[in-house]
């Protein structure tokens, strides 16, 4: 069988998504799973170094240009039991070219307490 | 949940002791969409040219049966898919803009709410690879054409194969499964794809080889209008124009007309191949003699036009030659290499890169493989290959 990726959607060019990487997991704090929930606030500075605040800690980070640009592929049909892996039918829905690469460890936000009088 | 505010924001860079002052004004508040961790969506890594190529619209295929390894294919080239594992997370998000593309946006808002699309720790690997075809002549094979008079074709059956049935069930690109059809002399019957059954081809390149004898045509001038004319009642047309086709290179002369220059390489080794598939195998010398004595008026035969057909066996008293088709053996490397290593312990490199010249990819040469496949050693003054692994 034969899965075409056609681009989804026709009008106008693919869309153009970022990539953020991340050292780690990523785990949902509530135990109502991941959907819904705040990853963090994402800042650039002005010489363009990104700076994601997760949580505590704070990561610094680095655009960078992708060699080998990514096609994001969704799977056709997702809510229908089907084969799994590359043989189930596949749609091209966005291209990325760019990725937030965040490989310094994370610094720690220390918060003041405010001391009871 | 609520989204966050632009105060809940400044805050926080607050508690992190960033100062605002170096940053852009906009923020993203990056929060998790609702289908993110579903896995519906992954990433697959482009090699050059493919990007492009979807740029432009068009289309990639993934082709495979269950039982198959899964192939990529752009228009013109097969890609190996293979998952490649990282250590780090990566999330998709739709809609995060670059300080580039802030930096040129005089837009007002100064907070983008993005959600992200997905996350996972793999991706899709790409690899060029060359396309499988040996199923495609397997497939031909299950009913190859007898002819207009053969009883076989007027039953039902469904060993039949469009263009469409060849681009669903080979791991190949288009271009690449058009260019095989002709390398292998398939022609369209009917819509359907068929190769010719062998002893019907001959019995068609026998036709016009016998009428070039008979009208003392020169082997570089063969007239169309005339072989269709004379031959028209004997076999159908497009048959005829077919086994032109095959065998020779059409060209129109001054006045319009269409000739071929019939390749004399190729008629000779087909010859060759109706007496070789004859038997096990034959005495050298004699083979030779009955090889030129059964070739067109004006034709040399020569042992090099059946490289990848047969093979000679110079240790035998006396020296004997018999059929090997490079297109019987396995398209897998290994399994190749085993299979030559089978049927003769030891190659020189001269006999073994017919046999082995179809498995080099992009840039790949016949001595690379050698060195990767097999192992050296010098018998009588000449390099000889042998299997890396013991003979079973």
């Amino acid at each position: 069988e034969a899965a075409s990726l056609a681009r989804s959607g026709g009008a106008g060019g693919l869309a153009q998504w970022v990539l953020v990487e991340l050292q780690g997991e990523v785990e949902p704090r509530q135990s109502g799973g991941l959907a819904g929930s705040l990853l963090g606030d994402l800042h650039y500075t002005h010489e363009g170094v990104p700076v994601l605040i997760v949580g505590h800690h704070i990561l610094y980070g680095k655009v960078v240009r992708l060699e080998k640009p990514f096609a994001v592929l969704v799977k056709r049909g997702a809510s229908e039991p089907g084969p799994a892996g590359p043989h189930a039918c596949y749609a091209v829905t966005a291209l990325i070219k760019t990725k937030l690469l965040f490989k310094t460890r994370p610094k720690p936000i220390i918060t003041n307490v405010p001391k009871k009088v | 949940g609520a989204m966050r505010s632009r105060g809940e924001v400044d805050a926080t860079l607050q508690t992190a002791k960033v100062n605002p002052a170096e940053l852009l004004p906009v923020v993203h508040c990056l929060s998790f969409g609702p289908q993110a961790g579903a896995g519906e969506c992954c990433l697959l890594q482009l090699e050059p040219g493919l990007c492009a190529e979807l740029e432009a619209g068009r289309s990639l295929v993934i082709r495979g049966e269950k039982d198959e390894q899964a192939v990529l294919c752009s228009k013109d080239k097969t890609y190996d898919m293979k998952i490649a594992d990282t250590s780090n997370m990566l999330l998709f998000i739709p809609g995060c803009k670059t300080p580039e593309q802030l930096n040129a946006d005089q837009a007002s808002c100064n907070i983008i709410h993005s959600q992200i699309a997905g996350f996972g720790n793999n991706y899709w690997e790409l690899r060029r690879c060359r396309p499988k075809l040996k199923k495609l002549r397997k497939l031909l094979m299950e009913d190859p054409y007898e002819g207009p008079d053969s009883r076989k074709d007027q039953t039902l059956t469904f060993s039949k194969y469009t263009t469409e049935d060849l681009l669903n069930l080979i791991q190949a690109s288009e271009e690449e499964i058009l260019h095989q059809l002709q390398v292998i002399d398939a022609c369209k019957i009917e819509g359907y794809w068929r190769i010719l059954d062998f002893d019907y081809e001959m019995k068609l390149l026998n036709h016009v080889t016998q009428l070039i004898d008979s009208e003392s045509w020169s082997l570089s001038k063969v007239p169309l209008r005339t072989c269709l004319e004379e031959l028209g009642s004997l076999e159908p047309i497009e048959m005829i124009e077919h086994i032109l086709l095959s065998y020779g290179r059409k060209y129109i002369d001054d006045a319009g007309e269409v000739y071929f220059e019939m390749h004399e390489d190729k008629i000779c080794r087909a010859i060759a191949h109706m007496l070789l598939q004859n038997a096990v195998k034959f005495n050298l010398l004699e083979f030779q003699e009955v090889w030129q004595q059964s070739v067109p008026e004006g034709m040399t035969t020569r042992l090099d036009q059946l490289k990848g057909l047969a093979l000679v066996d110079k240790s035998s008293r006396p020296e004997t030659i018999f059929l090997l088709k490079v297109e019987d053996l396995p398209e897998d490397n290994q399994e190749r290499f085993n299979s030559l290593f089978g049927i003769r312990e030891k190659w020189t490199e001269v006999d073994i890169t017919p046999y082995i010249q179809d498995l080099c990819a992009e840039k790949q040469t016949v001595g690379a493989l050698l060195t990767k496949y097999a192992r050296s050693s010098m018998q009588n003054g000449v390099k000889v290959y042998n299997s890396r692994r013991p003979i079973s």
